[in-house]
């Protein structure tokens, strides 16, 4: 049995050895993916933590006023959520999602425990906040600190009381993008196990390129929950307008935007390279639908003026905003069911679906 | 029957299969996987393969499959219906012939595992009660001429019975009762605010030899793995919130209480409160566990409780010790070989289809 197992393994090794080759498709296509559309993604994102760790400390010596300060905030959530379609690898894994982003938070976790700590721990520091809760982490208790309606930061003597804390998560999150986009790159990197199989992680191209569509198909998702979820389709169309991502900053338009158009360049890649590429021209029909949903849903974005809890107490606006989730919800149908099947990637179903 | 007719009827499929080139030692392809799969339609199937790659059945059957119940020496095994299925799938391992669709009593329901006793006789299947829902039963069956009769009936002695394994006794069932109850042909949770979970010995006449349960209420005891002595590794699924700390692997070692594993926090957190499969190796003494949530495999030594191995795999599935260490299979990807005889554990991709495995996966 041994020697069946050694035999095997030379086998499979040919055989990995021959699904690397240039001219297979999902390799070609991982590849092209990770150097020109998922790394970039990374160092844009660790760049807009580096800038909000200068801007925090800026902030807090009177150098930057609160504009200032919340422009900088911004461009580092609109640089995550562009992640979410691409939360391969690190992202995903060892709860470092949860450290920079904690929703949906239904209890108001964010509020409750930035006020604990800072009551239990004036003088906070980046070492001290990473021991504390992952709630308390990241932008979502960030984005409270500059934007909750109950608080206000141009008042000298509140920015004095919350100023090591807005220090200590940028600190914190310059640290974890630093950190991820280290696992990125390098030899033993993720972007390395991407471009060429077989490697510890994939065997073959089919394998990495399975992952990538796995994790655009479940970031569809989450945008549909991201939408539903004010929307109140789980709440029996009662709107919810406390509970969207980033009601604070009235950004949860503009982060589903930021992360659509990352979910459209994995389907394009920078050169039609990515995704895209890989129907046959007997799907060539699907190809063109999926073109069709981006492009709608990308519109109907686009025409939403207004900040979602503003849209949502409008009639005209929330039936809009019902279209544009009904948009997003083909969209993402087409990924999970006929673009899986046309390019026979399990999409997986213990993991969904297990007992 | 008398015990004498089944085991010369064993007799006459033992040497049927001889002719049939059939050995009971394992063939050249490795020891012969038997799980259940779907095809790329959803479409159900009870397969075997060899771990080179050959195909030996691929049976479609109506209802998704859950565990697989290799019989002791014949060549048959019983495909187990996924909860709240109503039927199992008796199928000859040699080709995959169905011999015999088992359908569950009236009032009953499969919850996927069942177990065969070590004689070949008897099988014993976790059950739910749905005019009393949740009630967690065994049912008995007995093996006659190919095919399984009901039998009996015993409680498991508590709600909502998940795997169910042997003792090293071989006649003392210890039983993963995983607290929930649901309704006929329903999953969905209706008590979890009052979940009720505990990890049960039985003897087989029905006798209740101990009842032990973890520190949190919410935390649903569902897989296991016994070690040839005695010791028990249960795997949980926490239906509490995403950030809470549960105890998502335990272990009752022999002569001692039933207790959370020694899991390191960061793997705890990878798991997103669910774990699959748990298996054990039993000359290498390791744990296996698969955490499709989490994406990610781990490996323990069992005795010292170190973590030896925690890599990411998409969806993995089942899992089951090889001479060298153990297989895993996958929802999404490629069944994997990891070669655990020295202290850096090798990988080797296998040459079986990739994806759409489910849960669990046995060798014969």
């Amino acid at each position: 049995m041994q020697t069946s197992f050694r035999l095997l393994g030379s086998l499979a090794l040919t055989l990995a050895l021959a699904a690397c080759a240039p001219q297979d498709p999902h390799q070609k296509v991982s590849a092209a993916l990770a150097s020109n559309v998922l790394l970039p993604a990374y160092h844009g994102w660790s760049e807009a933590n580096r800038t909000l760790e200068q801007s925090a400390r800026a902030f807090c010596a009177g150098e930057q006023d609160l504009t200032q300060a919340r422009q900088h905030f911004s461009a580092a959530q609109s640089a995550w959520a562009a992640l979410q379609p691409l939360a391969v690898g690190p992202l995903s894994e060892g709860n470092r999602a949860w450290q920079v982003q904690f929703w949906p938070d239904k209890k108001n976790l964010v509020g409750r425990q930035v006020e604990r700590l800072v009551q239990s721990n004036p003088q906070l520091d980046a070492a001290a906040l990473g021991k504390a809760s992952v709630v308390v982490q990241g932008l979502s208790a960030y984005e409270y600190l500059l934007f909750d309606p109950a608080l206000d930061l141009a008042d000298d003597s509140q920015k004095a009381r919350y100023c090591p804390m807005l220090q200590a998560i940028a600190s914190h999150q310059r640290g974890l993008a630093d950190e991820v986009l280290n696992l990125w790159e390098g030899e033993q990197g993720m972007a390395a196990m991407l471009r060429s199989t077989p490697n510890t992680r994939y065997p073959d191209g089919r394998e990495a390129l399975g992952e990538l569509l796995r994790t655009q198909v479940s970031a569809l998702d989450g945008l549909k929950k991201k939408l539903g979820t004010p929307l109140g389709r789980q709440s029996k169309g009662v709107a919810q307008p406390f509970q969207a991502e980033a009601w604070r900053s009235k950004a949860s338009l503009a982060n589903l935007a930021a992360a659509l158009a990352s979910a459209e360049q994995v389907w394009r890649g920078n050169d039609d390279n990515g995704v895209r590429s890989l129907p046959g021209a007997q799907h060539q029909n699907l190809v063109k639908r999926i073109d069709e949903a981006f492009s709608d849903t990308r519109k109907r974005l686009a025409a939403q003026q207004r900040p979602l809890g503003e849209a949502l107490a409008d009639p005209a606006a929330r039936e809009e905003l019902d279209a544009l989730y009904d948009s997003l919800d083909r969209l993402h149908r087409l990924h999970e069911s006929e673009l899986s099947r046309a390019l026979e990637i399990p999409l997986g179903f213990n993991a969904h679906d297990g007992d | 029957m008398q015990r004498r007719t089944f085991l010369s009827l064993g007799g006459a499929l033992l040497a049927g299969s001889a002719l049939a080139g059939w050995t009971l030692g394992r063939g050249d392809g490795g020891p012969l996987l038997l799980s259940a799969r779907d095809d790329a339609q959803g479409g159900h199937h009870a397969v075997g393969y060899r771990l080179d790659g050959q195909r030996v059945f691929s049976c479609r059957v109506t209802e998704r499959c859950h565990d697989v119940v290799p019989h002791p020496f014949l060549p048959l095994a019983l495909f187990v219906g996924r909860r709240p299925s109503r039927e199992s799938y008796l199928l000859d391992t040699r080709d995959g012939r169905l011999l015999q669709t088992l359908h569950s009593r009236q009032d009953r329901h499969f919850q996927g595992h069942a177990v065969f006793h070590r004689d070949g006789e008897y099988l014993y299947s976790t059950e739910n009660d749905t005019r009393e829902p949740g009630r967690g039963v065994i049912g008995v069956y007995r093996l006659e001429q190919n095919l399984l009769q009901h039998s009996g009936e015993l409680s498991s002695h508590g709600v909502g019975p998940h795997q169910l394994l042997w003792m090293p006794d071989g006649d003392t069932l210890v039983i993963a009762n995983g607290g929930i109850r649901t309704e006929a042909d329903s999953r969905v949770e209706m008590n979890l605010d009052a979940m009720d979970a505990s990890l049960v010995l039985l003897s087989r006449d029905g006798r209740l030899l101990s009842r032990e349960r973890l520190a949190e209420q919410q935390n649903s005891v569902r897989h296991l793995a016994v070690a040839r002595d005695g010791t028990v590794v249960s795997g949980q699924q926490y239906m509490g919130d995403g950030h809470e700390q549960a105890a998502l692997l335990a272990i009752k070692r022999p002569g001692q209480a039933f207790r959370p594993f020694a899991l390191g926090e960061a793997q705890r957190q990878a798991m997103n409160q669910y774990t699959a499969s748990v298996a054990i190796h039993d000359e290498l003494r390791l744990l296996a566990l698969t955490a499709p949530r989490g994406n990610r495999f781990f490996i323990w030594n069992l005795d010292s409780e170190t973590l030896l191995l925690d890599v990411p795999l998409a969806d993995c599935a089942g899992v089951a010790a090889t001479a060298e260490g153990f297989v895993v299979s996958s929802g999404q990807g490629r069944c994997r070989h990891y070669d655990c005889r020295s202290p850096s554990i090798r990988m080797r991709p296998l040459e079986l289809p990739a994806g759409l495995w489910d849960n669990h996966l046995r060798l014969a």
